[in-house]
């Protein structure tokens, strides 16, 4: 038995792993092809890996649908430019920000992991009031939340630049910075899985009444999932607006939620590979839809998809998906090495 | 001292009254049925006593101490737990991880590993299919997954609601069979809710007769089978 739970454990370990190889290949493809176009597809995936990664912390183990992660986003990326912009152009553009932050000129490093602290802290605080709600109420709660930072965002102009966007910041955010933030997200969001309170959280997905009766004080496991994924969003948000170089809250408002969503969604929601093959799967799906809609030359003639047939051909993919897999692609599974190789003996399975 | 008291417990969904003015105490180690027609208000009975309902009014005391007011899982967490109706366990879970979940609260953790190995022995079942999911057992083997899950909290009292629900006699002979060698191993202060008097009168123990949301009866199980008390209780009259 004990040796069994070993080997289990082990083969819950090599899922990281995997993933992380998963995405090294995927970035060494994308670099071979030597496209600059496709080097800039597979950086962004990455980004939006980290920030889908962190989103599945909370949605995947509380089963909480939230609707305000990309608010997480958002904040990440402003913290990340207010700190890093140089204190010269701040003057000009954000007049509004306090001394110590309209003087800050801070390593890129240290303003990402900020972004993703200020957005965990934001996540804390709020996450305090809105996980006291259970069910859609928590749901409606977090888009109501959305729509707030996206509101003060908007409207806060001296301090946010307003609708107008920010630009210049420094675009550092190559594929091998995401992956490094991928790769530490997936892991993060593991060992966070595989954890006591994680257990815990799932139970309480499975059954609210049970997971009381068995002493599990359901407000704190979601506060702390909330929390740690918020951290993740937000530093996705932060390399995001590093990654474009120019930031505006709708960058990080409807859009960015559906396409979170979307992404756990068409994976599933069941398990973290779920989170990851979901951002390949969608990622990769619109590239390849641009480019047919810019026409594909065959020998003397061009083939082109009519303009907007990518956003339709998505949506009827991401219907037939819900319809003939209703759990997404992976269906709650976990990609992880066969239990006799990690026991490196043959062992009976189930 | 009895190990739990219950005084004036009121329970309302509403306007409906489900429990009213019930009061009764159980001693330590104490096995105690009960039963009642639909509606006599069993389940609120239980869920009141583990939070997981609030009540109107009353008080709800353990080992002296009150549990009313507290949560369901503030409760949990000072020795009482609950097997809930219909079983609920973790579908999506294994069943060893059904069986963990609950220890997290818990600081003494060489004694977990102990009631793991206490649980396994009684329900070798579980242990063969320890790594399977949960929601793939038969709906025995559930049954049993949810009185364990409750043990692996090491409570001091353990209420059980309707463990024979939807369960074949001869599953229902073990379920009881195991949960009695379970109590006299743990010394452990039962609770249950059987809707078959006849099923409480060969398991043995006390029980209580609900009607109305009030207790009717209360004597030992053996002899309720022997008198007219049930009818009364299903029927009309007073006991």
């Amino acid at each position: 038995m004990t040796s069994q739970h070993t080997i289990r454990r082990r083969m819950a370990a090599t899922t990281p792993v995997l993933l992380a190889l998963i995405l090294l290949a995927f970035v060494l493809a994308a670099l071979a092809l030597g496209d600059r176009a496709i080097a800039r597809m597979a950086a962004e995936t990455l980004i939006r890996v980290t920030m889908v990664v962190g989103f599945w912390v909370f949605v995947g183990n509380s089963g909480v649908v939230s609707f305000g992660h990309a608010a997480f986003g958002c904040i990440g990326a402003y913290v990340s430019a207010w700190l890093t912009l140089r204190p010269e152009m701040k003057a000009t553009l954000l007049p509004g920000l306090p001394e110590l932050i309209a003087a800050a000129d801070w390593h890129v490093l240290p303003a990402a992991l900020a972004g993703g602290g200020v957005a965990a802290l934001v996540a804390l605080l709020t996450g305090a009031a809105i996980l006291r709600l259970s069910g859609i109420a928590a749901s409606i709660a977090t888009f109501a939340f959305l729509a707030m930072v996206n509101t003060i965002w908007a409207n806060w102009t001296p301090v946010t630049g307003g609708t107008s966007s920010v630009v210049g910041l420094d675009r550092y955010v190559t594929p091998w910075v995401a992956l490094g933030w991928a790769v530490l997200a997936i892991t993060i969001a593991a060992v966070h899985a595989s954890s006591a309170s994680g257990l815990a959280l799932r139970a309480t997905r499975e059954d609210e009444v049970a997971a009381a009766a068995s002493g599990i004080d359901r407000y704190r496991h979601r506060l702390l999932a909330f929390t740690l994924s918020a951290f993740f969003c937000g530093a996705g948000g932060a390399l995001m607006g590093h990654f474009i170089g120019v930031i505006n809250p709708d960058g990080f408002y409807l859009s960015l939620t559906f396409l979170m969503l979307a992404m756990l969604v068409i994976g599933g929601v069941g398990s973290l590979s779920g989170a990851v093959m979901g951002v390949l799967a969608l990622s990769i799906a619109v590239e390849v839809l641009v480019r047919l809609e810019k026409g594909v030359r065959v020998g003397a003639a061009t083939f082109a998809l009519p303009p907007g047939s990518q956003e339709i051909i998505l949506a009827v993919a991401m219907i037939l998906i819900l319809i003939f897999r209703p759990a997404g692609l992976m269906a709650g599974r976990e990609v992880m090495l066969p239990a006799r190789w990690v026991a490196g003996q043959t062992k009976p399975e189930n | 001292m009895a190990k739990l008291g219950i005084f004036d417990l009121a329970v309302r969904y509403g306007k409906l009254t489900a429990i009213a003015d019930l009061s009764f105490t159980v001693t330590e180690g104490e096995r105690v049925f009960i039963s009642g027609p639909n509606g006599a208000g069993k389940s609120s009975l239980l869920s009141a006593i583990a939070g997981a309902v609030r009540a109107a009014h009353g008080r709800i005391e353990m080992d002296g101490e009150i549990l009313s007011g507290l949560g369901a899982e503030a409760i949990a967490r000072r020795g009482l737990s609950m097997v809930p109706e219909g079983r609920r366990i973790f579908a999506g879970l294994t069943v060893l991880e059904n069986l963990t979940v609950g220890t997290g609260m818990r600081r003494d953790r060489g004694a977990v590993a102990d009631d793991l190995e206490t649980v396994f022995t009684a329900f070798p079942i579980l242990r063969e299919r320890a790594r399977a999911s949960a929601g793939a057992l038969s709906g025995g083997q559930q049954q049993m997954l949810a009185i364990a899950r409750a043990l692996m909290t090491n409570p001091k009292v353990m209420l059980v609601d309707e463990p024979s629900l939807g369960l074949a006699p001869k599953v229902v002979d073990e379920v009881y069979d195991r949960l009695c060698q379970l109590q006299g191993l743990r010394g452990l202060t039962l609770v249950i809710v059987e809707q078959s008097s006849a099923r409480a009168a060969r398991v043995g123990g006390r029980m209580l007769l609900m009607r109305g949301g009030r207790i009717v009866a209360d004597g030992d199980a053996t002899e309720f089978a022997a008198r007219d008390l049930l009818t009364e209780a299903y029927f009309g009259g007073a006991a």
